[in-house]
């Protein structure tokens, strides 16, 4: 019994849990509430609720005709799903670090702010002109075989493998 | 519609504690997956498109409705000029965030402050999106 606690809640899961679990969300999105899974539209959701006044047009369409409505709760529950995983596998509440990046790299806090900011300003962009992102693309879109979500996947990956090169060489300063 | 909400409270919980579980939240897993040193969150993806693919298949062989018994639709964002030209920009923010916009949101869960940053940058691109759209310069401009 301790096994399967320690396997789901405490230990980290190997791949294909994470891909069972994950698929499983697409059928079952539909199966409750009729919904596609995604969630950079979400980021729109936010906007909504951050300036319910806007006179932006793609803010008053009817994807946020209920206001910021259901997606800030799939968004938040994100956030507290991943809040709860941390807290069971006894990891640190806050941690300035992000992986072999800060381990690297010995930046100012404002350094590292405008670089992640850069790259969160590109994937908010990228997702919105793209209409999706790895959730509602790459995972939903090519999952219920749309072409336009495996054109939009190949985007990512392209310049995802060429900008993780240009990173790796020249501010990680690993080998070409 | 308090039900509605509750459901993707649940239904978020569970992606957002799998993101974490399986490591999508980690810069070196992501980091890995963009260098082919580490496929694991390939691995996982892939998966994650055979089992919803087979999870929407065997919805279908059921009826194709919901627990309400409405008939589910699922429609295809359209393919435009610009799907590949997004795809490009974003791909750009994966590899320089580590994080994609479902993920920034497991590692914000995770307590990795940097993510603030990343989060904040995608409400501003996502801002930024809504105000081009309204210009008359945007390609898909009717106006």
């Amino acid at each position: 019994m301790n096994g399967w606690y320690e396997a789901i809640f405490v230990n980290p899961w190997p791949w294909w849990a994470g891909g069972l679990v994950i698929g499983l969300l697409v059928p079952l999105l539909y199966y409750t509430e009729n919904t596609a899974l995604g969630v950079s539209t979400g980021y729109g959701s936010i906007l909504k609720a951050l300036l319910p006044r806007t006179h932006l047009s793609w803010l008053n369409s009817k994807t946020f005709a209920d206001g910021p409505g259901w997606r800030l709760f799939f968004l938040g529950g994100m956030v507290v799903g991943a809040f709860v995983s941390a807290r069971l596998s006894g990891r640190p509440l806050t941690t300035p670090e992000m992986g072999l990046f800060t381990a690297t790299v010995s930046w100012t806090p404002l350094a590292l702010v405008a670089f992640f900011g850069m790259g969160g300003f590109l994937l908010g962009l990228g997702a919105r002109v793209a209409g999706g992102c790895t959730s509602g693309h790459s995972i939903h879109g090519i999952a219920n075989l749309h072409t336009s979500s495996l054109v939009a996947t190949i985007g990512f990956l392209a310049t995802g493998i060429l900008t993780t090169f240009l990173v790796r060489v020249f501010i990680l300063g690993g080998g070409a | 519609m308090m039900q509605r909400k509750l459901t993707f409270l649940v239904l978020g919980g569970i992606f957002g504690f799998a993101l974490s579980r399986v490591g999508a939240s980690e810069y070196d897993l992501i980091y890995g997956m963009f260098t082919g040193t580490d496929l694991t969150l390939a691995w996982v993806m892939i998966t994650a498109i055979l089992i919803g693919h087979v999870g929407m298949l065997a919805l279908n062989g059921f009826g194709g409705t919901t627990r309400r018994g409405e008939k589910i639709t699922v429609k295809a964002k359209p393919l435009r000029p610009l799907t590949i030209v997004g795809g490009g920009i974003m791909g750009i923010g994966w590899g320089l965030s580590g994080a994609c916009p479902g993920t920034v949101l497991a590692q914000l869960g995770e307590g990795k402050v940097i993510a603030l940053a990343t989060t904040a940058g995608l409400i501003l691109g996502t801002y930024v999106y809504a105000r081009l759209v309204d210009s008359e310069s945007w390609p898909e401009s009717r106006g």
